[in-house]
């Protein structure tokens, strides 16, 4: 999902970073709020925090015969939503741009909005829609993961096509070829991950339940349930 | 079923070094190179330019090697690792506590 530096033209740099600003300034201050009303949501955080940073550091081959990175986005967006997830990933994006020159800085912005934004809110709506639901709280963890990993790397394909319309067929003909190199390689992925996710979420329903209650994450019916099912 | 999860996790992570390798049989020339240079590669193909002409709009640090890349990468894997083992282990701490051993 990285679009790499100097691969996008100043222009579209410029606008990804006005969208992705105004919601990294409402992630810094949704964490402040978050963290003040509650410290114990200060390990979940980390919790979250750190399967970002392990997933997203990860380099996995794929059916396509090319490789790609999960984005481990999913759980941060269940447990502090969308905004809160951007912030944790500008953290990981800056030290790719820096060091790895895994994206960079004039991207970084486009590089937010696909991992840090689009992805996460597409992974919380899916766990908004099911929260209430009878769906099982592991089906339901698992769906936002897979949905805020795809999304992330749909969303990476039309930042290119805005950019590069094919001369036949414009932006939708471009975004069929760039969503073509990612979302084939992607699937496995996202299926992966949904599934690594699901079961970090277990060991936190297993150890710390109450901070899910407390920051009324699930229901306790439904926590309740998951404890004593898988 | 009590690790039920554990079980579809670990059928998922066989069936994906299942379709590795079936993968690596079928396209033996595949170079599993990064889908984000592909991408690149596309960039350059649609505006008829090389990858090379695409220059950084900010001037940036590249790992000098592969090694150092992976040991960056390594790096950032191991700060979540000791994050999300510290954390677990002091939840589970908590959750013991006042029960005898």
């Amino acid at each position: 999902m990285h679009i790499m530096e100097g691969f996008l033209p100043l222009e579209w740099c410029i606008v990804w970073w006005i969208i992705a600003l105004p919601f990294l300034g409402w992630g810094f201050f949704r964490l402040r709020r978050v963290l003040d009303a509650d410290r114990e949501a200060l390990p979940l955080l980390g919790v979250t925090g750190a399967f970002i940073f392990i997933l997203s550091s990860l380099k996995l081959p794929s059916v396509t015969g090319s490789c790609s990175h999960p984005t481990g986005t999913g759980l941060s967006a269940i447990c502090f939503g969308p905004a809160i997830t951007s912030v944790v990933c500008l953290v990981v994006l800056l030290f790719q741009s820096l060091f790895l020159a895994h994206g960079g800085l004039s991207v970084l912005g486009a590089n937010i909005v696909s991992m840090g934004v689009v992805g996460p809110v597409m992974g919380y709506l899916v766990y908004r829609a099911l929260r209430d639901s009878r769906v099982n709280v592991y089906l339901t963890v698992f769906l936002a993961c897979a949905v805020a990993d795809l999304f992330t790397y749909l969303t990476t394909s039309l930042e290119l096509a805005l950019a590069y319309p094919a001369e036949v067929g414009g932006v939708a003909a471009s975004f069929g070829v760039f969503f073509g190199i990612f979302a084939v390689t992607q699937v496995p992925l996202a299926i992966v991950e949904g599934i690594v996710l699901a079961l970090v979420f277990k060991y936190i329903i297993q150890l710390k339940p109450e901070i899910l209650f407390r920051l009324r994450i699930f229901p306790e019916q439904a926590i309740q349930a998951a404890r004593d099912g898988a | 079923m009590r690790y039920r999860l554990e079980a579809i996790a670990l059928l998922a992570v066989l069936a994906f070094i299942g379709l590795f390798i079936l993968t690596t049989s079928m396209a033996p020339d595949a170079e599993f190179a990064g889908a984000d240079n592909a991408a690149s590669a596309q960039v350059a193909a649609l505006t008829g330019r090389t990858v090379e002409d695409f220059t950084p709009l900010i001037p940036q640090w590249k790992p000098p090697s592969g090694e150092i890349e992976s040991a960056l990468f390594a790096l950032q894997a191991a700060c979540g690792g000791l994050v999300a083992g510290y954390v677990f282990g002091r939840w589970k701490g908590e959750a013991n506590r006042g029960r005898p051993d």
